[in-house]
């Protein structure tokens, strides 16, 4: 398994892949550094630098623009095998199918780890340039929020995946995307708590728990819902890449 | 059943699309050793066969036996064996050469980093190993899959159509490293083409597919004396100079193909006497040429000459 995972990893050496993680880990950190803005309260006092501020808006950034991301480096790690027409040679070599697929999820998977973790690193860095302290169960908030962006944001890959193979391109996961982060811009903005039962919106979730005064605060009361909608997302869509996997015929690659 | 003696055997081999039969029960036996030409027309079956075999398509019935044991369960052991380029020699293109076969000896979990030198030097590519795929020819990249495919020192090469793109030069180069490869190391080569002088210069046994049947495999002896010269002789009679030759000259091995036209099997060097001998009968001459049945007019003759 490892030696087929460092073989995909591989293949993205000298790719535009990882300007697509920059994309994300960007505007993270760009929104994230606003709370570093000196800030001064309606009684003239300063306000202190507010890390949950700061991780809360690299959480929205990653929650709207995520959807998309994540889904086009699926996009390009499935389908390019079938653009490039590499397919044939992969499926001859001695190992099952669902390797590969596997593999492929878990190379999704560290990208999706580094696009959250690299605006994780900013905010702990700027945090302590300029604070010099760090408030540790703030802290802790934050790596909570982004390993469940992480993990959230995953369930909805294999779907992304499903897509770029039957489509044998990235063209649909680019739709899927731009529908899907137009769909969480409009949710986040209104805060909406049931926007987390849309599997690609999930990663909201935690997101949310971390906002200040907004309207509606408290546990969300869709989360179980959400989660059983993610979870059968997952697994359902999982079995569908295994099995198209395994048994489509392999033509010409494209 | 013994065929230790067979790398490769089908049974009623047959692939089937809906209601159109792509590959029909071939039957196809490739003896350790051998250089395999698989030859037919563009659109007969010979990359939908070698896909099959290569466990990239399923069947729709029928088997497939490598290395004396059925592909059922133990594909990936036969893969192991095998090397393969299948209709087109797929790279990651932003990645050298060097890169390419690193993945793909990572993938068959070879150790060495050397072969890859080696292999580069074989197709003579190894000047142009860092460059990235993406820049080279068709040409190049077909040397690159031949060298990926010999990586990992295969016992069996499936190349569908390996000399697309190559300069006359490079085709017979390659053509040679079969050779050798066959001779040196007794790897067994199946070769697809459609060229047909491809595959008479290199193949000691040719399998003719047509519209998904295999039509006839034989070896090349018999392909040899299947596709004979001949002379051929345009008369003014053919009746009479037939008569004539027979009783002149002892000619036995003859056939009037049509009126006018005789079609001669022996007697190859003698034409200036066969002239002069049909002349002093009375029977005008009118041409006088060697010819003969290479394998094209044998496959269109097989093939019933679509």
């Amino acid at each position: 398994m490892f030696r087929v995972f460092h073989a995909e990893i591989m293949k993205l050496r000298k790719t535009k892949i990882y300007w697509l993680v920059l994309l994300g880990v960007l505007p993270a950190c760009l929104v994230s550094s606003m709370a570093l803005l000196p800030k001064i309260s309606s009684d003239g006092t300063p306000i202190d630098l507010d890390m949950q501020e700061m991780f809360y808006h690299q959480g929205m950034v990653l929650s709207v623009f995520g959807p998309a991301l994540f889904a086009l480096i699926t996009g390009y790690v499935v389908a390019r095998e079938y653009q490039e027409r590499t397919i044939n040679q992969l499926f001859s070599y001695p190992t099952s199918r669902t390797i590969f697929l596997i593999a492929k999820l878990l190379v999704v998977l560290s990208l999706i780890v580094i696009t959250v973790a690299l605006p994780f690193v900013f905010a702990i860095g700027s945090t302590l340039l300029i604070r010099h302290t760090l408030d540790i169960p703030v802290l802790w908030l934050g790596m909570k929020m982004n390993i469940m962006i992480c993990v959230l944001s995953f369930g909805a890959i294999p779907t992304a995946a499903a897509l770029s193979m039957v489509g044998k391109s990235i063209m649909p996961n680019a739709v899927l995307g731009v529908i899907v982060s137009l769909f969480a811009g409009i949710s986040e903005a209104k805060h909406s708590m049931s926007s987390i039962l849309f599997p690609w919106l999930t990663p909201y979730w935690p997101v949310r728990d971390l906002a200040q005064d907004i309207a509606q605060s408290g546990p969300n009361p869709y989360v179980i819902p959400a989660l059983t909608i993610l979870i059968l997302t997952f697994i359902i869509s999982l079995i569908f890449c295994i099995v198209y996997y395994n048994r489509a015929d392999v033509h010409s690659g494209t | 059943m013994i065929t230790l003696d067979y790398v490769l055997r089908t049974y009623h081999l047959t692939k089937r699309y809906k209601d159109k039969v792509v590959v029909h029960d071939l039957n196809m036996n490739i003896k350790a050793g051998d250089i395999y030409g698989f030859l037919g027309q563009n659109g007969a079956g010979k990359t939908t066969t070698l896909r099959m075999l290569m466990g990239l398509i399923r069947p729709s019935s029928g088997e497939i036996e490598l290395f004396g044991t059925g592909l059922n369960g133990n594909k990936n052991k036969a893969l192991e064996r095998i090397g393969a380029i299948i209709e087109y020699p797929g790279f990651y293109l932003n990645l050298s050469a060097v890169d390419n076969l690193g993945i793909h000896r990572r993938l068959m979990g070879m150790g060495n980093k050397e072969c890859m030198d080696e292999v580069l030097t074989t197709v003579g590519l190894h000047d142009a190993k860092h460059q990235k795929v993406k820049n080279y020819s068709l040409g190049m990249k077909q040397r690159l899959g031949i060298a990926r495919a010999l990586l990992h020192r295969p016992e069996l090469l499936i190349l569908d159509e390996p000399t697309n793109g190559l300069d006359p030069g490079g085709i017979k180069e390659i053509r040679q490293l079969f050779l050798d490869l066959a001779k040196q190391r007794g790897i067994t080569i199946i070769i697809s083409s459609h060229l047909l002088n491809e595959i008479e210069q290199v193949a000691n046994r040719v399998g003719i597919i047509h519209q998904g049947k295999l039509l006839e495999e034989i070896d090349h002896e018999t392909l040899q004396k299947r596709t004979r010269h001949y002379l051929e002789i345009k008369v003014t009679d053919e009746q009479r100079a037939a008569y004539v030759l027979e009783q002149k000259l002892g000619v036995t091995d003859y056939f009037v193909t049509e009126p006018g036209i005789l079609r001669l099997y022996e007697h190859l060097d003698q034409s200036t006497k066969i002239n002069l001998t049909l002349t002093n009968n009375g029977i005008g001459v009118k041409e006088i040429a060697l010819s003969g049945d290479n394998l094209e007019d044998y496959f269109l003759k097989i093939t019933g000459g679509e």
